[in-house]
């Protein structure tokens, strides 16, 4: 088959794990492959690069959202090969693009024992877009979740980060039943914003503890 | 409305992203001058690109239709058609004013350009498709002039599809310079917006998708070039963007057998413009260069053949195989001579590194096939390093060739081919580079 990123032909990798074990097909070249950068350890909520908590999070532990979030982690940084993968998925709506990191989700999530729950999408914008592109890097990933919030009409885009730490009421609580511990997820992490409300209309809910998981940490 | 007449007549465009607003587009449809056609046709085929394989045509669940849709992998870059996607179009008789060209050119064509000039003209004015089969260097372009010339003169609308980027940016501004009062769009990836009914349209064949029986002449320049002989699609793309009765001009230096055989009117021109013979190539034995690479040596003979174009400020192209092999050369040259640059297909910086060169502000340049045509750089001396490799194949290598000596001022030039291996289409390569200087092939 051909890259999905740059369309070159790939040499078909057949392994005795292939066969055997029914493994995820890689969809990009080592090329490709090689463009995104892992995170490792750094910030114990969204893996920025240092020693213990990150700037950006300890301001979010002394405002009104402190303690929302337990622990968490971001996979990938927000590099050039990234923003290309990005807009082709996001922007170009390539759908397929969702089994790109689906070997690595699946591998990050097998022994979960918290109940995955994506960032969800608003109507109007999930029209224009066809699909939930955070929804499809499960689906791809053959990973279960439940939904447990729903969206309001209201864009994160263009706006400040302390107009974005202003802002109520973006997500409630859809009605299904609130599970002891939920695993957030989302595909990219810029602000912090969205996780920080999502995660407190379900602590206030009453959801003990709660772990973020970003794709992307930009 | 008469400038949605003049963007939609002949083009095939997503209703979602015209530049009119969108009380105006609607306004047309239902008054009955636009149409509107769905995205994906029957029988799951692209209604832009015609393409139609289950590897690019995909199914998802599509929540704005609550149902599965299909989208289009192959055209997406252009905006993603899917089912439940809309493409206008202009749907009456063309009420275009015919406009008034002229043509400004005061260069002269050599006796063998002129032939062809007019051989291709009288296949025009018979509708016959024709080939212009012309060395590197030939001057091929000169000679469309009067055949496009006479057809814009007689109301016709005129494209020049060429397969790349680079070429349409280097014909287009000679062309606005020889027909000074002709509207003339340049279409490509990222191109700007231009206004008014374009009667000659210089485009790269992706952006043929977006037209729909618009010409009444179509030149094919490059026809054997990649993508276009390797994409199916392509070739529908230019069936689908002229009219049915339009005749195609295929120009080319190095054109494919099908194309030699299917097209029955041809010229050819096997001598450069200024009478020079082409330089014929020199095989060279570069044992295990790959090895060599991967232990961080360039092979002696090649770090020779360099050192030797750097000491007498020659610029030189030197051509490897692949992405991977230039990442790993390129830091070895760089420690030769730090301004050695690369270029690729993706590089955003291809052009300015190539001018580099142009103007001697670099030694020379490790590219991959991507520089093979449409470049002309004075005293150029060139290299393929693994001309064995199969993604060099003899109509590459006939164009690598090509880069040398195309200047008056230095005919001459060094075209070497280090191999692990001769194989058949260096030969082939050769033989008719050879042939070509003995006055041609028949």
């Amino acid at each position: 088959m051909n890259c999905y990123l740059c369309d070159r032909d790939m040499p078909l990798q057949v392994s005795w794990r292939s066969i055997f074990f029914n493994e995820l097909e890689e969809v990009v070249c080592s090329r490709c492959q090689s463009g995104f950068e892992r995170m490792a350890g750094g910030c114990p909520i969204c893996s920025t690069p240092g020693e213990g908590k990150c700037h950006d999070c300890c301001n979010w532990e002394n405002a009104a959202y402190g303690g929302v979030i337990d622990s968490g982690k971001s996979l990938y940084r927000y590099n050039p090969t990234m923003k290309e993968f990005l807009h082709q998925y996001k922007f170009l709506k390539d759908a397929v693009l969702s089994e790109v990191f689906a070997t690595v989700l699946k591998e990050e999530l097998r022994s979960q024992k918290s109940v995955i729950v994506p960032i969800p999408m608003n109507e109007k914008k999930l029209k224009e877009r066809t699909f939930s592109q955070v929804d499809r890097l499960l689906d791809s990933a053959s990973v279960p979740y439940t939904h447990l919030l729903g969206k309001n009409e209201v864009g994160l885009g263009g706006k400040s980060k302390s107009e974005r730490m202003a802002l109520q009421d973006v997500f409630w609580w859809n009605g299904n039943p609130m599970p002891e511990k939920v695993l957030l997820f989302d595909d990219l992490y810029t602000t912090g914003s969205t996780m920080r409300m999502a995660a407190k209309v379900l602590k206030e809910k009453g959801v003990k503890e709660i772990k973020v998981l970003a794709l992307i940490r930009a | 409305m008469k400038r949605i007449e003049e963007f939609l007549t002949g083009r095939l465009w997503l209703r979602n992203f015209s530049p009119f607003p969108k009380e105006q587009v609607d306004q047309a449809i239902s008054d009955g001058s636009v149409t509107v056609t769905p995205g994906i046709l029957d029988g799951r085929q692209c209604a832009r690109c015609l393409e139609k394989s289950v590897k690019k045509i995909i199914p998802f669940f599509c929540a704005a239709c609550n149902t599965i849709c299909y989208y289009c992998r192959h055209c997406i870059k252009m905006g993603r058609i899917s089912s439940c996607t809309e493409l206008i179009t202009w749907a009456l008789p063309s009420t275009i004013p015919p406009q008034s060209h002229s043509f400004r050119w005061n260069g002269s064509l050599t006796p063998l350009q002129e032939r062809a000039s007019q051989e291709v003209q009288k296949s025009l004015l018979q509708k016959n498709d024709h080939l212009v089969y012309a060395v590197c260097g030939a001057g091929k372009t000169e000679l469309l002039f009067p055949p496009i010339y006479d057809a814009l003169k007689n109301g016709l609308r005129v494209c020049i599809a060429a397969p790349r980027t680079d070429v349409v940016l280097e014909l287009s501004p000679r062309l606005r310079t020889v027909f000074p009062n002709t509207i003339v769009h340049s279409l490509y990836g990222n191109s700007p917006e231009e206004s008014g009914f374009a009667s000659l349209v210089i485009a790269t064949t992706h952006q043929l998708y977006r037209f729909k029986d618009a010409f009444d002449v179509m030149i094919v320049d490059e026809a054997d070039a990649f993508p276009y002989s390797y994409d199916p699609a392509l070739k529908r793309a230019v069936m689908k963007a002229k009219k049915k009765e339009a005749p195609i001009v295929y120009v080319s230096a190095t054109p494919s057998d099908d194309l030699v055989k299917q097209v029955s009117n041809t010229s050819k021109i096997f001598q450069r413009f200024h009478g020079h013979p082409l330089p014929v190539p020199e095989f060279r034995s570069l044992w295990s260069y790959e090895k060599s690479f991967a232990k961080g040596k360039i092979p002696p003979k090649l770090a020779a053949w360099v050192d030797g174009k750097i000491a007498k400020g020659e610029p030189f192209l030197l051509f490897l195989p692949t992405i991977e092999l230039i990442d790993q050369a390129i830091v070895l040259f760089q420690q030769k001579h730090p301004s050695i640059e690369a270029v690729h297909s993706k590089d955003e910086d291809r052009k300015g590194k190539v001018m580099k060169l142009r103007k001697k502000q670099i030694p020379g340049l490790l590219t991959t096939t991507i520089l093979e045509r449409g470049i002309t750089i004075p005293n150029v001396q060139v290299a393929v390093v693994g001309a064995d490799q199969p993604i060099f194949d003899a109509a590459a290598l006939i164009q690598i060739a090509g880069r040398a000596g195309r200047s008056i001022d230095y005919p001459n030039g060094d075209v070497v081919f280090f191999h692990n291996g001769i194989v058949l289409q260096m030969d082939k390569a050769k033989k008719l580079i050879v042939s070509y200087n003995g006055g041609g092939v028949n």
